[in-house]
């Protein structure tokens, strides 16, 4: 059994590999304190979801899992822009891209 | 072993350890050059399942636009404070790790579950007809494409709010508030 699950790849590869760079991207965000860090995690989990939906359209041989895909790339290219311009915004008041600073952004 | 599981286990660890750079190295452009070797190796790996088109718009996007634009924002900071900036307090990190494990474990049993019954190999070629590229398309074009413009909306709207954000009160002069 194991020697098969290293001789063959299939979904549940991509899956797990798909969960390890989710969990990293994760404990990025909750323990780094640098908003282009925390930026950095994010990018790193929609990627892992975006790996999890093409092995998915592999397995069950549909595109529709690509083109969420697609999709999901848009949102995370909109999501980067508005961080970076928030980080931009923070780092002109306080001289400082900490996360602690975020609790001063009102309106 | 064939070459595809081969590539398979090369750019799992290339991922996997270049994903740990980026949560690891204390200067944050390090973190984004790791950030792009993770990019790339996704991207590899959208090419092993098939999926072309995706490869090339992940290396473009992600690569290309996105951490450019990370690398350009950095060049405007003063980043020496920022190098080793990770919480503090040995509780709330427990806590943190704590959590994330417990996800771990969740996300995995659920995949042991739902991939019971499937193969440990993918079955069939890694095909979607004859030009999975014109197929992609005419699906985007036709089956989603309210989704798609509403897309192209969004992307309006974040670029006009990026802009105003960015220009918000305080220009490049501001004084330190403490």
């Amino acid at each position: 059994m194991l020697a098969e699950s290293i001789s063959e790849i299939g979904l549940g590869h991509f899956l797990v590999l798909s969960m390890i760079l989710f969990i990293t991207g994760m404990l990025g965000v909750l323990l780094r304190k640098n908003i282009l860090t925390v930026l950095m995690s994010i990018e790193l989990m929609l990627n892992a979801i975006n790996l999890s939906f093409v092995a998915y359209a592999r397995s069950l041989n549909q595109l529709d899992g690509q083109i969420i895909v697609f999709f999901i790339m848009t949102i995370a290219a909109a999501e980067a822009g508005v961080g970076l311009a928030l980080v931009v915004a923070v780092f002109k008041r306080f001289k400082e891209v900490n996360i602690r600073f975020f609790e001063h952004l009102k309106g | 072993m064939t070459a595809e599981v081969f590539l398979f286990w090369f750019l799992a660890i290339v991922t996997v350890v270049s994903a740990l750079g980026v949560l690891f190295m204390p200067n944050p452009i390090y973190s984004a050059f790791s950030l792009i070797m993770t990019m790339i190796g996704v991207s590899a790996l959208f090419a092993l399942l098939g999926a072309y088109f995706l490869a090339g718009v992940q290396v473009i996007v992600y690569a290309g636009a996105v951490l450019v634009l990370f690398v350009m924002v950095m060049m405007l900071f003063d980043l020496k404070s920022e190098i080793k900036a990770f919480t503090k307090g040995t509780l709330g990190g427990v806590f943190k790790i704590g959590s994330v494990a417990v996800l771990a474990g969740l996300i995995l049993s659920a995949i042991m579950v739902t991939t019971q019954g499937v193969a440990i190999k993918f079955q069939g070629q890694a095909d979607f007809g004859m030009q999975p590229t014109r197929l992609l398309g005419n699906k985007l074009f036709t089956q989603y494409v309210i989704i798609f413009e509403i897309l192209g909306a969004l992307l309006l709207v974040v670029a006009v709010g990026a802009v105003a954000l960015s220009r918000s009160k305080g220009g490049t002069h501001a004084r330190r508030i403490d």
